[in-house]
């Protein structure tokens, strides 16, 4: 019974970094600065898989 | 009195007796985690709009393109003038302004109160709506008293061996 709350942490700090890009995303949208809008969106993209991996990796450490 | 137990049925008056409701709805470690990975998820759903947005405005897409049209030569339109034309449609009149040797302002001139004919006045240096008298600086089309509060749209102008043409009209931006 050795839970590890490290991967949830990690989890809140993900899902932080994607509301702060989701923001910057639509204000970069209307200045129309649609190349930071576009890498905005491509790191919220990424951002998904690394959770998963985050969440695979913590289930894995017992519950 | 131990067997009996195991022998009648015992007094079932409700059916509920093996459904287990206890910590059903107990978020663990695990369920809290998979909560912020599907949260995770919606952003990234969320954000390919924008993303597809973007790059459509990038590639000039969101742009409609007119083709080119002759609106007069340059020997013309002496400087401080003007001259009326269509474009881009036939029926979408526009007005053409010479201000100095180089520089050419065209705007639609509809007037954006109740879309009388702006016209140009040159001794004033102004654009001048007739209908409720609603002017317009010309360097913007912005308006600049009277009714309008919004300006005219401008038209792209290019000149090209002794004649001006108009290429394209400014996007409106509210
Ligand atoms: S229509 Fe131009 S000011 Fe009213």
């Amino acid at each position: 019974m050795k839970r590890s709350y490290l991967p949830v942490a990690l989890l809140l700090a993900v899902l932080m970094l994607n509301i702060i890009f989701t923001q910057y995303m639509v204000h970069q949208y209307f200045y129309e600065n649609y190349t930071n809008t576009i890498i905005a969106a491509i790191i919220n993209v990424i951002l998904f898989p690394v959770a998963f991996l985050i969440y695979k990796k913590g289930v894995n450490v017992h519950d | 009195m131990t067997d009996k137990n195991n022998k009648i049925p015992f007094n079932e008056d409700n059916y509920t007796h093996n459904i287990n409701r206890n910590n059903e709805r107990k978020l663990d470690r695990r369920g809290f985690m998979k909560t912020l990975v599907g949260a995770a998820g919606v952003f990234a759903v969320s954000s390919l709009p924008w993303g597809a947005l973007a790059a459509k405005e990038l590639s000039g897409l969101g742009d409609k393109k007119y083709p080119k049209q002759k609106i007069t030569d340059v020997k013309a339109l002496p400087v401080g003038d003007a001259v009326d034309f269509a474009f881009p449609g036939e029926h979408d009149s526009a007005i053409l302004i010479r201000l100095s040797e180089t520089k050419y302002v065209a705007y639609q001139n509809a007037c954006t109160h109740l879309r009388c004919p702006v016209f140009w006045k040159k001794n004033e240096g102004e654009m001048l709506c007739p209908c409720h008298h609603g002017k317009f600086d010309v360097e913007t089309g912005a308006p600049i008293a009277g009714p309008p509060r919004r300006p005219l749209p401008e038209i792209y102008v290019k000149v090209e061996n002794d004649a001006v043409y108009a290429v394209g009209v400014k996007r409106y931006e509210a």
